[in-house]
């Protein structure tokens, strides 16, 4: 494949290229997901500085793994759970310097969700797209990393609880507990940032 | 409503109710309540969050970045030493090589320690260990002498101890 | 032996002599380290909420300048002294939940463990001359940062 013909080659024509050791046809590759990559690593880390280095992490492993790729899904897809991967074994490093546990932070919310008011009003209506993502950036990053990263998994990359489960090494009924009580949380919260402004 | 009917509600709307408890929770919501108002709120924050990332974008341009992945590909890639095999002279010339050359500094060194323990030659005696934390990163601005160690924890925003978490002041 | 073989284990009993001497003269000469440790609030509001807290002096404001921080001001908080005697350890308070403990590993270099709320956060070693600068840092609520400044004096 001529360097030309990269921008209008679709994604699995520059994946076999890249699988043939091509860098140009990767480095296209890189240029059309680099945006979702980071996204994910950023939704997960919340810190601008890790979400770059895990994506650059991502994307090293991405090309040394590349002969591993069959298609089974899509090359942004493959590359978004490289990323989860690496970030969640990020959360597991830093955890070790975290006072918190998974079952403090169980007993922590202790149930609070449970009688958290109902939302009736929509907190976000009204508001411009900007001034909405970055009412909702604040929201997330005030959950912990275990709820910010079922909610990230099920709403952004749409895993099933099982597949949440299998991929955070705990039981459905915990990836559901969690995932309620970021929703719940996350309600309660817009609705704060809306009394607040 | 009880913790169990409440994460019914949730899998209801996730989709991850069986055909026959979709049925019955339809009917019960059906009569409105507070399982129809939780439902809305449930739905309402999946609605809210739904393309919030595709407006996130990589704070760093595509040639920089690209730059960046490709050095460390090639740093990874660059080929291992096949060892030749080797006489005896040379094995023994190996072993004295390096010998010689600690044997060398080990004087370089002794001629320029200076009283106070710190090193004539620039830089000489700076060592650094990898950090324990892995969640930090270093800068190290050469011209000014200053190392900068920045720590992820504690993160900005840690919820449910807020109270005593988040500062060191 | 031959020729060769023996000149080169004469220059390594040379080598070894030299390396125990200097080893040994080190021990003896090496002066006491004397550091500052100051722990900063980074802000970009003009004033701090606490009259007591000072902005940091220009010297330390200039390098934090310099580094890749998004605060415009720093605002001392604490500020400690500490002498270090070869192979000596010493420990800093610096607030109720910040703590640095600082041990001299010979000549400059240093290893400095910084404790959060009494935890290990962080283990470093590094060799910090005269002039040089270690800066420990992070996030605080509000957008704000803490940052530990541990300055060689001496």
């Amino acid at each position: 494949m001529t360097e030309n013909n990269h921008s209008s080659a679709d994604d699995p024509a520059l994946v076999r290229a890249a699988q043939q050791g091509e860098m140009e046809a990767f480095e296209e590759l890189l240029g059309r997901h680099r945006d979702k990559i980071f996204a994910r690593a950023y939704s997960m880390m919340r810190n601008e500085e890790e979400a770059i280095d895990l994506s650059q992490e991502a994307w090293v492993k991405g090309w040394q793994r590349l002969r591993q790729f069959q298609g089974e899904a899509s090359f942004g897809t493959w590359m978004t759970r490289i990323v989860i991967n690496l970030c969640l074994d990020q959360i597991r490093r830093q955890k070790r310097h975290r006072t918190e546990s998974i079952e403090e932070l169980d007993e922590a919310s202790g149930g609070v969700e449970r009688q958290m008011p109902v939302v009736i009003v929509n907190p976000t209506s009204g508001l411009e797209r900007a001034e909405l993502r970055q009412r909702i950036d604040r929201a997330l990053g005030q959950l912990s990393y275990e709820h910010r990263t079922v909610l990230v998994l099920h709403e952004f990359e749409e895993m099933e609880y099982k597949e949440i489960a299998r991929t955070m090494d705990c039981s459905i009924g915990t990836v559901m507990s969690r995932l309620f009580y970021a929703r719940r949380k996350l309600a309660a919260l817009l609705a704060d940032l809306k009394k607040q402004d | 409503m009880d913790w169990e009917a409440q994460l019914k509600l949730q899998a209801y709307l996730d989709g991850e109710l069986p055909e026959a408890e979709r049925r019955r929770l339809e009917a019960t919501l059906a009569q409105g309540g507070q399982s129809s108002l939780l439902l809305a709120e449930l739905r309402q924050t999946r609605e809210v969050l739904a393309g919030f990332e595709k407006g996130i974008q990589m704070p760093e341009s595509r040639e920089f970045f690209w730059s960046k992945i490709e050095r460390e590909i090639r740093r990874q890639e660059s080929p291992a030493r096949v060892p030749a095999p080797v006489s005896w002279a040379a094995r023994l010339r190996r072993l004295l090589v390096p010998a010689s050359t600690v044997a060398l500094l080990a004087i370089a060194g002794f001629l320029t320690i200076r009283n106070d323990g710190s090193s004539l030659l620039p830089g000489g005696t700076e060592m650094e260990t990898a950090l324990t934390d892995t969640g930090a990163f270093t800068y190290r601005d050469y011209s000014a002498g200053t190392t900068l160690v920045w720590l992820s924890y504690p993160a900005e925003n840690e919820p449910d101890d807020d109270e005593d978490a988040v500062t060191l002041q | 032996m031959t020729p060769r073989i023996r000149s080169t284990a004469l220059l390594l009993g040379w080598a070894l002599a030299a390396a125990i001497y200097s080893g040994s003269g080190l021990r003896l000469q090496a002066a006491t380290l004397k550091l500052q440790a100051q722990l900063v609030w980074g802000t970009n509001d003009e004033r701090s909420p606490d009259p007591k807290h000072k902005p940091v002096e220009a010297v330390v404001k200039e390098k934090l300048k310099e580094l890749p921080l998004k605060w415009s001001n720093y605002f001392e908080i604490n500020r400690k002294n500490v002498e270090l005697s070869p192979s000596g350890t010493s420990k800093v308070e610096l607030s109720e939940k910040c703590q640095l403990e600082v041990t001299s590993l010979g000549g400059s270099k240093l290893e400095v463990i910084l404790l959060g709320k009494g935890k290990e956060t962080l283990k470093r070693t590094q060799a910090l001359p005269k002039g040089e600068m270690l800066v420990l840092g992070g996030n605080a609520p509000n957008a704000t940062a803490w940052l530990v400044v541990l300055k060689r004096i001496e």
